[in-house]
């Protein structure tokens, strides 16, 4: 079958039933994707498809065939999509290991919604997990990337 | 980004050190050491000058700094780099952190007990300190000027009252010539001359952390490797009886089904194929003499070990003597335990993110059977660590699937395998008498720590009369190991509650009652700040409280005020969280700011709802949904104040947490006199006592059974008889909607059968609207 990662075609001869998390992570080495919980909780592995974040490790390969997806690799060609450098503004990292979905989750709220307010933030990243608690940092930044 | 060409071109030093780059094949064993004062290539040109095994100087004018302590969060490859950059005067854009493998040389390289920075601060320094006088020799020779006359700035050597300058790495070819100068040789800069040190720097990784370049230790992947995962007694001192593996075996992809002393390895192709093989095993486990255990039988221990204590002194004329008790916990990183590693002809390569490389070097040498020599461990980022890392049971795992299987292996624990084999923080139950004179000053302090996992008192950090510790343990299996702030987790709670208690026992202020138990200016000043920050002692809204806390450990001063509301539902909000930090002298604010940000969040998160539990000998527990953390839209605003007392830093990664939790159930025993002696807080409901009472003059509300397991049954009358539907909706501890229900009506009564089967354990309230009046009434889903 053939998916498109980032722009990029692969053609893969794989059990369809292959969560797409594996996929890239194992198949393609996208390593960017994380594995969190594997059941759909964390939201660690989100991606986008089509332009909307899914959670890639309950995603079926199968399901993406002649989608789009975009992995944090792909969200900006060389790291200079706003959200991307508020991150780094912001200093919002700690171990890093949830940033990727909590980014491309954001980036999905502010296509829709390019002034969003601290409520809309909140809604739309309930359910993503920072261990870390960087979660205060994860506001300022998008905040500061939506400002003007 | 640059980074890949410099580092392919450090390939024939560092061997397999190209993680940025992704995919890397080789298994190369370098017998150089990191140590040298020239780096050759190839052709035996020089790339760089290396005066220590702290840090490099390359041909592209790159600072390179190796730090040996594990980046798990807690921001130490930004720090250490930021330590040599300041004394080398180089340019901070200009830096690059490696990490060192596991080597006795780097000294110890265990990373807990916030020791990194406090550890290696003098080391550091003297080394940028020493490779910026090697540097000024080479331009004065160069020059021939005196080394007096040069200076520098920003990775240049300048020429006092001249024009010339030299870039470092122009000077590599000179200085590679000359000796290192003796560290005792080097004036370390005065604080005040700091540039780099002292400021708000950037997290040296973040461009990659953002692009999903940072190479975690499950990402580590090589052209021709396997994946692992292991299947384990679920049984707490349990074992395997017997296992057929063919069916797991017939799965294509599926290369190999080892037994090893952990469990059943199942090798495949990719992760999900080894999942499929392990669900395809048929296991028979022999249970082990803890097949019935339950946290309640631990605690029951726990209270049986409890002894009288003597009495307090004469002049007492109040006191308490109370229980307080804290539950076991998972570390739970947001990425499950993995390693990767590779065997080949009695040599062993690991990549893991580790907290302990050493002890994971010689762990895996002695399960293998090889000399230490053979085993090379090489440390990758960790997603999470709060000291889960400094167990090396994951690498040692790897090791022996690698060994067993021949195979290049990436092994991982899935999140629930992460919950349910982790070394967790210990239970502890602490026995407490304590009281106070006619001035409501205190007259003793009785503490018993009685635990499973061996945790230690701790002194309480005021000034009190007549303080005794004790403790008992009793172990039934459990795994327990070392959590962010270890004994502090349970200890400061503990300490700081019943500080909380005495004061309002004596009539006092909380705040007041404190500063008046302490001489230590600094603990004083903590306090003070964070009182006036929070503007304590004003007035808050109805249903409000506040709470105060400190803690003092790893060389810093810590003071924590929580404001908390509680509403007539009994819904908990974390309104605000202010802390006044002392870390004597704060290395990067920066990061400080997100320590104590995130070490907070973990002291709400585990006071709120965390817990582990043991139902039948096996761990309850298994995902983020039933050991809940703390999300975006329920953490509070946090209010930071860093202060700076010395020129000597203190430890940052664990004190941020201990005096959370006190001060939140200190809020919330202001908010509503309901004084939190049992975590999590969500086993406690947070009505009124006032609530409570005048609740039902016109509803009658019935839950049976509660506390129930899964189902609870819920019947409520009403003094008419309005035949409509009654809606009730069902809200967690911290007013989250969980679920609605519409009953129906039986005349004056109506009843529905609930089911919680996929919630956490913990305290929910049944809330409903009658004649215009909300009613509220918690019921409580046991373990």
């Amino acid at each position: 079958m053939k998916i498109l990662v980032n722009k990029k075609e692969y053609n893969l001869n794989i059990d369809p039933d292959m969560p797409l998390l594996w996929v890239l992570r194992d198949i393609l080495y996208l390593t960017g994707t994380k594995y969190g919980c594997g059941i759909g909780v964390c939201k660690t592995c989100t991606v986008l498809i089509d332009g909307v974040p899914e959670q890639s490790c309950v995603v079926p390969v199968s399901y993406v065939e002649n989608k789009e997806i975009t992995t944090i690799e792909g969200l900006s060609a060389d790291g200079n999509h706003p959200l991307q450098k508020a991150w780094f503004e912001k200093s919002v990292s700690q171990c890093g290991y949830c940033q990727p979905g909590f980014i491309l989750q954001a980036a999905y709220l502010i296509s829709k919604n390019p002034k969003p307010s601290l409520d809309d933030i909140n809604r739309a990243l309930s359910e993503h997990i920072c261990r870390c608690g960087t979660y205060s940092k994860i506001r300022e930044a998008i905040l500061f990337a939506t400002k003007e | 980004m640059d980074e890949k060409v410099f580092l392919s071109r450090r390939r024939f030093i560092f061997g397999t050190a190209l993680t940025l780059t992704g995919v890397v094949s080789g298994f190369i064993f370098s017998d150089k050491a990191l140590a040298e004062l020239i780096i050759l290539d190839e052709k035996e040109k020089v790339l760089g000058l290396t005066p220590s095994i702290w840090v490099e100087i390359t041909k592209e004018n790159k600072v390179v700094v190796t730090v040996a302590r594990s980046e798990i969060g807690q921001g130490v490859r930004t720090t250490f780099a930021m330590i040599v950059a300041e004394e080398l005067d180089a340019d901070w854009n200009l830096v690059v952190a490696v990490n060192a493998e596991a080597d006795s040389k780097y000294g110890n390289q265990a990373t807990g007990g916030s020791t990194s920075v406090r550890n290696f601060w003098t080391t550091l320094r003297s080394a940028g300190a020493q490779a910026r006088q090697l540097l000024i020799n080479a331009a004065s020779q160069i020059w021939g000027i005196p080394a007096e006359n040069c200076y520098t700035s920003n990775s240049f050597v300048y020429e006092r009252n001249g024009t010339r300058k030299l870039a470092y790495a122009e000077l590599i070819d000179k200085a590679v010539q000359l000796p290192v100068p003796p560290a005792n040789s080097v004036k370390l800069k005065s604080v005040s001359d700091f540039k780099i040190l002292g400021k708000p720097q950037k997290n040296i990784d973040e461009p990659f952390f953002v692009t999903g370049k940072v190479t975690f230790g499950s990402d580590y992947r090589v052209e021709g490797m396997k994946y692992a995962v292991i299947l384990r007694c679920p049984y707490i001192g349990g074992s395997l009886s017997s296992y057929d593996d063919t069916e797991a075996k017939k799965i294509k992809g599926v290369v190999g089904v080892y037994r090893l002393s952990e469990g059943i390895a199942v090798v495949a192709d990719n992760s999900w194929l080894a999942l499929k093989g392990r669900d395809a095993l048929k296991v028979n486990w022999n249970r082990g003499p803890n097949a019935n255990l339950t946290t309640d039988q631990i605690f029951d221990k726990f209270r049986s070990l409890v002894e009288t204590f003597p009495n307090l002194s004469n002049e007492t004329v109040k006191e308490i003597e109370t229980i307080y008790e804290v539950p076991f916990l998972a570390h739970s990183t947001m990425e499950p335990m993995s390693a990767f590693a590779n065997y080949k002809e009695g040599k062993c390569e690991i990549w893991a993110g580790t907290q302990n490389p050493q002890n994971a070097r010689t762990t895996v040498a002695s399960a293998l059977g090889i000399s230490e020599n053979n085993v090379k461990v090489n440390v990758l980022h960790s997603g999470g660590g709060f000291g889960r890392r400094l167990n090396s049971d994951f690498v040692v795992i790897a090791a022996k699937i690698a060994k067993a299987s021949g195979f290049p292996v990436l092994f991982f624990y899935t999140k629930a395998d992460d919950i349910k084999n982790d070394y967790f923080r210990p239970a502890s139950l602490h026995s407490i008498k304590a009281g106070i004179n006619a001035n409501g000053k205190p007259t003793g302090f009785f503490h018993r720590v009685i635990s499973q996992g061996d945790v230690s008192y701790v002194n309480p950090h005021y000034s009190l009369p007549d303080v005794r510790n004790y403790t008992a343990s009793h172990s039934f299996g459990v795994r327990t190991g070392p959590w962010r702030s270890v004994d502090y987790t349970q200890n400061i709670f503990v300490i700081e509650s019943v500080i909380d208690e005495l004061a309002h026992l004596a009539g006092k202020d909380p705040f007041q009652y404190r500063m008046d138990l302490t001489n230590d200016a600094k603990l004083k000043n903590v306090l003070r700040k964070v009182a006036e920050n929070s503007k304590w002692g004003t007035e808050l809204p109805k249903g409000w409280g506040r709470g105060i806390s400190s803690f003092v450990g790893y060389g810093a001063y810590i003071a924590h005020v929580v404001e908390v509301s509680v509403s007539k539902e009994g819904f908990l909000k974390i309104q605000k969280i202010y802390a006044v930090v002392d870390p004597g002298f704060p290395v990067n604010p920066e990061n400080i700011k997100n320590q104590i940000m995130g070490a907070g969040i973990d002291g709400l998160s585990t006071a709120l709802n965390s817990e582990i539990t043991i139902q039948n000998g096996q761990i309850q527990q298994s995902g983020f949904h039933n050991f809940r953390w703390l999300r975006i839209d329920e953490v509070p605003e946090f209010d930071i104040e860093i202060l700076t007392t010395s020129d000597r830093p203190s430890g940052m990664g664990e004190v941020g947490f201990p005096s959370v939790t006190p001060a939140l159930c200190n809020a919330i025993f202001d908010a509503t006199g309901i004084r939190i002696r049992r975590l999590p807080i969500g086993k406690t409901p947070l009505l009124k006592v006032d609530e409570k009472e005048n609740k039902s003059k016109d509803l009658e509300f019935n839950a049976y059974p509660n506390p129930f397991e899964t189902k609870v049954t819920i019947n409520i009358k009403t003094n008419d008889n309005k035949s409509s539907n009654l809606s009730v909706r069902i809200f967690d501890i911290l007013g989250k909607l969980v679920f609605e229900s519409k009953l129906s009506s039986d005349g004056t009564s109506y009843h529905t059968q609930l089911d919680f089967e996929n919630l956490p354990s913990s305290v929910y309230y049944v809330v409903c609207e009658f004649n215009n009046q909300l009613h509220s009434f918690p019921i409580l889903k046991k373990n």
